[in-house]
């Protein structure tokens, strides 16, 4: 692609949105997962020593990979921004789009800000009282897992405009996969109750099932945001699909009915 | 026909705002000079003891005020739908992270108020609720990082002959951005530039602020409303 | 399928329909059944390795009342059945009153498994109590919840039998998918939790 077709490609804010998604997911796995290592979760039955030397042991890979988040946490509003776009591009309310919207921008603090600075708090004095240390453990491991209410109406709120929308923006079956995805979130809120078992915020049902449902709808979000950016036409009527050619190949088919 | 009823009304707040924040920012003890990370608890403690009314109240009036910028924000984004973009996608993008900002801002107040409201519990955890107000005030910045670059992405996107905002507000944004980077490693060290009360976390980062508020005041004020110079993309 | 001036779909010749409904429910049916089995295995792993506790715990449960639960719902996914059959002959008063028929079930349902939990926290069996009854509510629990959403999938369908420009017989298809797996989840709930000792 030439500089020049760049400068002029209607699209670009949209791509330059996508990229940015792809790159703040990967960062957040790579921070979450790698560096900082608090996925999968610690331990909640752990006794305060146990969380002492759980903390000890992530001392620099917290501060470092969370600092890294406290940098670049605003990238998530791409992924927010491109989804109201999409919601928008439907033939529904511009309510769903509104709605979405805020709930997602309020995300972002249960999402990774709060989990953040526990972590962080937490790392930066060893010497703390373990039974504090402990207490910042949960407040970082359950404001981060079991704030479930944003994600679950969020997700409802997809859905639905998917499963109203006549511009098929997105298949159905999408719609229906934010329906499994809300579901998590009812399937977590146990986490608030054990301190182990597979119900645990670390738990085999809890968490590791939970992040399977929600990495597999991540990466399928992902993709069909892109698959919309590449059929987008900027109009208001259903989004033209890939295979047919674009409009031309809509009114191929629209001719041939 | 655009409406802007109201926008001047909108614009005014932010001096009052201003001097909202910066009474509290002087009242509050533990701004000048910074408070030191490397305190034992009972010197936090003690702090909150003989400081406990200041602290309260430039808390509270913090935390009255916290998402007072919001509005301004909004005028921002108003402002851009006059720039040459096909789609909203920046302003949402802009609108995404100015929700989420102000409550950094304020869960950090919170655990001020917190911290004094029983100045006679024990010094560790006063010391923990000071800790979760400075990291959360001090690494709590992602939203305004991303509000910094967000802008800048879009005035270079803005490419048409009278863009709305100018060039070199970007450049300003960019250079913002980058300077509120160093206090989002503020909880790796106890002392020295990048710690909470460090140059570079505290000082650069609360004038840049400053320094961003009064410079888009101005750029705000002289940006008149407009139609959308390519095909205006309604939200 | 081509959108009409209307906006209606209409399905086109040229498309045979492989599967009743929409494609996409049988997507989320599939889905969620991978979900429930691996809840399943989790559960049978567990069992395994703490069976006396667990075939104790389940002598808490009632085996007829579960039988019960269980006529209940295939009696709904009957109807729903016979519904769709209305439905397609054009019928569709008979469908209406066949998709009340199955909400009036699934509420029948609820009710029992409202009086099955009232009375185990009674006995003092509760979701906190023992590994069993952490599972037992667990799952329930969870198929419940799919319940309700099934309710919310029956409005749906008795709106779409009621007005006359909405209707769908994809929509029709689709709604009775997704009550046929909640009636699938529980009888599977039914077999692991009751049944098999």
């Amino acid at each position: 692609m030439t500089r020049r077709s760049w400068r002029s490609d209607p699209k670009r804010e949209l791509w330059l949105a996508w990229y940015a998604t792809v790159a703040f997911y990967s960062l957040y796995t790579v921070v979450f997962f790698v560096i900082t290592r608090i996925q999968p979760p610690g331990k909640p039955w752990y006794s305060p020593v146990q969380v002492t030397e759980w903390f000890a042991g992530r001392h620099d890979g917290l501060l470092v990979g969370f600092a890294l988040i406290f940098v670049l946490g605003g990238l998530s509003a791409t992924a927010l921004a491109l989804i109201t776009y999409s919601i928008r591009r439907m033939s529904v309310s511009r309510a769903f789009a509104y709605s979405y919207l805020i709930l997602y921008a309020i995300a972002a603090v249960p999402g990774f800000l709060f989990i953040c600075v526990a972590m962080t708090v937490g790392a930066m004095r060893p010497d703390r009282n373990p039974a504090v240390l402990r207490w910042l453990y949960d407040f970082g491991f359950l404001s981060f897992s079991g704030t479930m209410g944003v994600f679950l109406v969020g997700s409802l709120i997809w859905m639905t405009a998917i499963l109203l929308d006549d511009n098929r923006v997105f298949p159905k079956w999408f719609g229906y996969l934010n329906l499994c995805n809300a579901l998590t979130e009812v399937v977590v809120a146990p986490s608030w109750i054990f301190h182990g078992g597979v119900l645990a915020w670390n738990g085999t049902i809890a968490w590791w099932i939970n992040v399977v449902v929600f990495g597999l709808y991540t990466g399928v979000f992902i993709f069909l945001l892109r698959q919309m950016i590449l059929r987008e036409d900027f109009g208001t009527g259903p989004l033209p699909d890939l295979g047919l050619g674009g409009p031309a190949g809509q009114v191929l088919a629209e001719a041939a009915s | 026909m655009k409406r802007t009823t109201g926008e001047r009304i909108i614009y005014w707040t932010l001096p009052v705002v201003a001097v909202m924040w910066i009474a509290a920012f002087f009242l509050f003890p533990g701004f000048l000079p910074p408070m030191s990370p490397t305190w034992s608890p009972a010197r936090v403690a003690a702090f909150y003891r003989d400081h406990t009314s200041r602290v309260r109240y430039s808390m509270i009036l913090f935390n009255w005020f916290c998402v007072a910028l919001i509005p301004i924000l909004m005028l921002i984004v108003e402002r851009m739908r006059g720039m040459a973009h096909r789609t909203p996608i920046m302003r949402y993008c802009l609108i995404g992270v100015a929700g989420a900002a102000p409550i950094a801002f304020l869960t950090s107040t919170i655990f001020w108020l917190l911290a004094a409201f029983r100045p006679d519990r024990a010094p560790a955890l006063t010391q923990l609720y000071n800790d979760l107000a400075w990291i959360t005030f001090t690494c709590g910045i992602p939203f305004l990082v991303a509000i910094c670059f967000f802008l800048a992405v879009s005035i270079y996107l803005d490419q048409q002959v009278r863009p709305v905002f100018g060039r070199w507000v970007a450049h300003f944004n960019i250079l913002a951005a980058i300077a509120l980077v160093p206090a989002g490693f503020a909880g790796l060290t106890l002392n020295g530039p990048f710690a909470w009360n460090g140059f570079l976390s505290f000082w650069v980062k609360n004038v840049v602020i400053a320094l961003w508020i009064a410079v888009m005041a101005v750029v705000l004020g002289r940006a008149a409303p407009r139609g959308g110079a390519l095909v205006e993309a309604p939200a | 399928m081509i959108a009409t001036a209307s906006g209606t779909r209409v399905a086109t010749a040229r498309e045979p329909r492989h599967v009743p409904g929409q494609p996409d429910m049988w997507f989320f049916v599939l889905f969620e059944s991978l979900v429930f089995t691996s809840y399943f295995c989790v559960y049978l792993f567990n069992r395994a390795r703490h069976e006396t506790a667990f075939l104790q715990g389940q002598s808490h449960l009632i085996l007829w009342l579960g039988v019960v639960d269980t006529i209940v719902l295939l009696t709904s996914s009957w109807a729903v059945a016979c519904g769709v059959q209305h439905a397609r002959a054009g019928r569709y008063q008979a469908a209406r009153r066949d998709a009340i028929l199955t909400a009036a079930c699934g509420l029948v349902f609820l009710a029992l498994k409202i009086v099955e939990w009232a009375r185990l926290i009674h006995m003092g069996k509760t979701f906190t109590s023992s590994q069993f009854f952490q599972y037992y509510f667990f799952l329930t629990g969870i198929h419940c919840v799919h319940l309700l959403i099934g309710f919310i999938v029956l409005g749906v369908l008795v709106v779409q039998l009621s007005g006359e420009h909405r209707r769908s017989q994809v929509v029709v298809e689709t709604c009775a998918t997704y009550w046929h797996t909640v009636d699938f989840f529980w009888v599977l709930i039914f077999a692991l939790l009751y049944v098999v000792r």
